[in-house]
């Protein structure tokens, strides 16, 4: 039991790391000041656990200040690792005091528990996805009636910019408006059965909508509902216009819409536009006013609810369609239309889409910040700290950055700038098809083959580019060479093929053969697997990730934050690339007692203004001998590195120094050392 | 009773220059070390040894305890080519081969060499790895490189030892370290061992009843069969033998003296560590019963049985050499209290 700034907080295990007790009082002082934070700790130093210690215990403490803790993850396997932990410290807890607790914990992870709504209304802690806070579409159904004072936890929330623009952006293609057209039929012929059998049932609708939207804006002003981007407050302050109250009229008029829709993809070059000058294109073309397109995803669910439509899902088509209409109406910044009759690579094959891009992830996440006490925004890689309060829009009041703390130096990283006959190494678009520094990463990669035991893991910064290199060595013959000394498995795009080649990797790794895993900077081998100790003994960065700068989607998001942020286009762009290569070099080092080479195999790693955005965990181990080191250099180095980890460490050299009882925890000097691990930006 | 089957990587790692002059050339140098020291202290134990490259196995020595050979096979074997990549599977099952004949009461046991980072391997390396579990055989690993993780999970799963090294001497301490016998485990068998203790009989020509013999030792030798006077007699077949310990050919008979035994023994019953004390406390004359010096360091220590005092030097010879302590000997072997 932890004495927390007076706090009684119940940790579960014997020992703790320094770092945890640090999170924890930053944590703590979060919440006392009522306000959202943003926390950057390593990966594998107990994160989880420290979160659910102190917010139970401050739950536990303060019942009317922290109701609630919804904690947000990303994925599946996460959240059952939530889980886990938590049921951990709920057995502890019994165990401690002596009584059955009452706390009520709920997690979501699957679309078929989607209708639990009274028994979340009880529960003390939630745990489910990002989405079913973020995305518009999911929000209103799951997480509309949480109570204002609940304490919401982002974890592994570095992408989270990313996940608010992908809810509120919609792709549209020929096929969407085909399945569309047929949801409509569908709504027309059961309108029509139902007017024959029981037409009260249509008129009682007509009513209720417009008496329906006013119960929506009392329960909104009076707190009970969450905010959703979908339905601004505005609208439910008006009825819905008569264009669309009766049924038929409201199929009509998305017909109509549809319509316009299709002709708007006949175009024969890319077409860019505001979502302003979209709808006035829509009022001259077929006379929609933005009113009712505004009411449209609100109209359509009424309208499914009154056809007691049981199979939400065989509407998704109509529902995006009208989602799109909303969101388009609704607001006039922040969004972008663009339109492409063919995909850049494939300039032959007509594929048209209409992508309407969000450029500003604050309006996803604006209500969650409005409405929920405190937020707290948490990953291993969130270096640089002060981006996230901007382009999220909100202030938190604290923004902290933890190193981990280690009784023997368990990563290394390395910045290799040049190849052996001094040519300097870089992924940059001029210097891609150069023979040599193609030559000098295989070179790289064919010596760190033969001196880093088990598995190595190479990330590159495109499929393209990655299929260029590999063809090149093939040709040079130091694939072959490579195969001498370890088995080589590669990523593509296909989801079964990388599942298979990751199944082998491990296999290879496990037995004794050794493998190589050739991947993708954003591909999902680094968005979701880790690779703890023999699955990942080195990680080589091949040049530096940044996004295909080409993309009209991104030059209008760049624009969009130069003009309403402030921030530079150079800096969002290096924020995003070194963001996506920490995450890359992040998934080799799961814990203290796991050891792993970082290779950063680009020159521009070693300048300031890029090495200053990687999280100061790692930051803090690149010595400056280590910032343009020749490939020699750095396989000596390596080697090196490698014996020192081989050599024995058990848990009683980490005591006292990285890892500490509870009476190690209380002794003054330590404490004092505890507040200087806690970086304040 | 140890019996001990060393595996030698020679794969195209080993020409790495890291170790002077390479890999190979001062791991071999480092093994007739090892196996001097090796015999000196296991002197009724056998060792094998078997090389690996090129995914293949071979045995360049069988199972003897003729410390001889393998020094002879070792000298030769750094003119060796190394190829290839080594094959933990094949080297595992070819000792097994041997291995699995020996009497349940000795230690089996394996210790690889390996400086490769890759093994090429046939079969599911875990299965062979069940296999040296039931069969008892403890696996041990000195790395050359770095920690693989097939390594960690062989040893710790066969209860031997993982070491990687970080030089030279670093490598000679970690082969020492397997000169002393691995703690037996209480579920190895008991059983009784026939043993010979042949008396050395030295005869002159000038002795009427000397008769000139072979020695059955020298049956393998290249050099011409030697006529002497003098050696060791199986007790049981009356062969004749020059040196000890060995293996009697003909009757199969183990024949050792009274030493080795005793040498084997102090890994069984090891010398109690001395107290350790000041030199003031000390009453009486200040000398050590050992070498009859006087007591000029500031520790002395004593034996907690008999109670006498050593200087620091007797009792690190004691400890390390002698495995008794000489004045326990002393009044032992006079019952009448002659002290």
């Amino acid at each position: 039991m932890l004495n927390i700034e007076g706090l009684l907080v119940y940790f579960p295990y014997d020992y703790i790391y320094p770092e945890q007790y640090s999170y924890m009082l930053e944590l703590k002082r979060t919440l006392d000041a009522k306000g959202h934070g943003v926390l950057e700790m390593p990966s594998g130093t107990g994160k989880t656990i420290s979160l659910l210690s102190l917010i139970v215990a401050y739950q536990r403490a303060f019942p009317l200040e922290a109701s609630k803790l919804i904690y947000c993850s990303r994925t599946v396997p996460e959240i059952e690792k939530v889980v886990e932990e938590l049921r951990k410290l709920m057995e502890f807890y019994s165990k401690e005091t002596g009584e059955n607790n009452n706390f009520l914990a709920l997690a979501l992870s699957s679309r078929k528990n989607l209708c639990i709504h009274p028994e979340i209304l009880h529960a003390n802690i939630v745990v489910y996805s990002y989405h079913y806070l973020l995305d518009p579409k999911i929000a209103d159904l799951v997480s509309k009636e949480l109570a204002k004072k609940s304490v919401v936890v982002f974890d592994e929330a570095h992408n989270i910019d990313n996940v608010c623009i992908d809810s509120m952006s919609v792709n549209i293609t020929r096929r969407m408006l085909d399945r569309c057209h047929n949801n409509v039929d569908t709504l027309q012929n059961t309108i029509h059965k139902i007017k024959e059998t029981d037409a009260a049932k249509l008129k009682e609708e007509y009513r209720r909508l417009v008496e329906g939207l006013k119960e929506a804006n009392v329960a909104r002003e009076t707190d009970i509902y969450l905010a959703n981007p979908v339905l601004p407050d505005e609208i439910l302050q008006e009825a819905v216009p008569g264009t669309i109250r009766t049924a038929e009229h409201f199929v009509g008029f998305l017909r109509r819409f549809l319509e316009y829709l299709k002709s708007r993809l006949r175009v024969q070059h890319v077409v860019q536009e505001s979502a302003a000058q979209f709808l006035k294109d829509i009022f001259e073309k077929v006379c929609i006013d933005r009113k009712p397109l505004r009411f449209c995803s609100e109209r359509l669910q009424s309208l499914l609810r009154t056809l007691e439509i049981a199979d939400i899902a065989d509407f998704s088509a109509v529902t995006l369609i009208s989602n799109f209409a909303t969101l388009v109406s609704t607001y006039s910044q922040g969004f972008t239309i663009i339109i492409e009759p063919f995909e850049d690579r494939t300039p032959t094959i007509a594929n048209p889409v209409l992508h309407f891009s969000c450029m500003d992830p604050s309006i996803a996440i604006k209500p969650v910040f409005q409405r929920f006490q405190s937020v707290i925004i948490t990953s291993g890689t969130l270096s640089p700290l002060d981006i996230y309060p901007r382009i999220l829009d909100f202030r938190p009041v604290t923004i902290a950055s933890f190193t981990m703390t280690l009784a023997r130096t368990c990563l290394c990283p390395l910045i290799v700038g040049r190849g052996n006959d001094q040519v300097a190494l870089s992924s940059k678009f001029e210097t891609r098809e150069d023979f040599a520094v193609i030559r000098n990463y295989g070179n790289l990669l064919l010596e760190m083959s033969a001196i880093v035991p088990d598995g190595i893991v190479a990330f590159f910064t495109s499929y393209v580019y990655m299929e260029n290199i590999v063809a090149s060595w093939y040709e040079q013959g130091i694939l072959e060479n490579i195969q001498r000394n370890k088995l080589i498995f590669i990523e593509t795009q296909d989801a079964a093929e990388t599942s298979m080649a990751l199944e082998k990797y491990q296999e290879a790794c496990e037995n004794g053969r050794g493998a190589i895993l050739l991947s993708v900077a954003r591909g999902k081998v680094s968005e979701g697997i880790d690779f703890v100790h023999h699955f990942g003994r080195a990680v080589i960065m091949f040049g530096m990730p940044y996004v295909y700068t080409q993309s009209r989607i991104l030059k209008a998001r760049l624009e969009y934050l130069r003009d309403q942020f402030q921030i530079r286009e150079n800096d969002f762009l290096t924020f995003d690339a070194m963001r996506h290569a920490a995450q890359c070099v992040g998934r080799v080092i799961r814990g203290k007692t796991d050891y792993g080479l970082m290779i950063f195999a680009d020159k521009r790693y070693a300048r300031a203004d890029k090495r200053g955005k990687l999280p100061r965990w790692i930051q803090e181990h690149i010595s400056d001998s280590s910032l343009n080191l020749t490939v020699d250099e750095a396989i000596q180095l390596s080697k090196h590195f490698l014996r020192q980890m081989a050599q024995p460490f058990r848990r009683e050299d980490q005591l006292g120094l990285s890892l500490l009882t509870l009476k190690q925890l209380e002794s003054e000097e330590m404490l004092q050392k505890i507040t200087q691990i806690a970086h304040q930006t | 009773m140890r019996h001990l089957f060393v595996v030698i990587d020679c794969s195209r790692s080993m020409e790495d220059q890291d170790l002077k002059p390479n890999r190979l050339t001062s791991t071999l140098k480092l093994m007739e070390a090892f196996i001097d020291e090796y015999f000196d202290q296991n002197p009724i134990s056998q060792v094998g040894i078997i090389t690996t490259k090129n995914k293949r196995a071979e045995k360049l020595t069988d199972l003897t305890g003729n410390p001889k050979k393998h020094i002879a096979a070792l000298k030769k074997a750094v003119d060796t080519v190394c190829l290839g990549e080594p094959s933990l599977y094949n080297s595992l099952s070819l000792a097994i081969q041997t291995l699995k004949h020996m009497p349940g009461h000795t230690s089996r046991e394996i210790l690889i060499i390996l400086s490769s980072l890759t093994t090429c391997d046939p079969s599911n390396i875990y299965e062979i790895i069940k296999t040296l579990k039931s069969l008892k055989i403890r696996v041990s690993v000195i790395g050359l490189s770095a920690e693989v993780r097939v390594c960690t999970v062989l040893t710790r799963e066969t209860g031997g030892l993982y070491h990687v090294i970080l030089d030279e001497s670093h490598f000679k301490e970690l082969l020492m370290l397997h000169i002393k016998p691995p703690p037996a485990s209480s579920s190895s068998e008991c059983s009784l061992i026939r043993m010979g203790f042949p008396q050395h009989t030295v005869a002159s020509l000038t002795d009427q009843d000397a008769k000139p013999s072979f020695s059955m030792s020298h049956l393998d030798s290249s050099s011409g069969p030697g006529l002497s006077l003098g050696g060791y007699f199986c007790p049981q077949c009356h062969a004749k033998y020059t040196e000890l310990p060995v293996e009697c050919k003909v009757c199969g008979l183990t024949l050792v003296s009274a030493p080795h035994l005793a040498r084997s023994f102090h890994h069984l019953f090891p010398l109690q560590p001395f107290v350790e004390s000041s030199v003031e406390e000390l009453q009486g004359n200040r000398f050590c019963q050992a070498c009859q010096g006087e007591l000029k360091d500031k520790n002395i220590f004593t034996c907690p049985s008999c109670h006498s005092v050593f200087c620091v030097e007797c009792d690190l010879f004691v400890h390390d050499s002698l495995h008794c302590c000489p004045c326990c000997i002393h009044s032992q072997n006079t019952p009448f209290g002659v002290s």
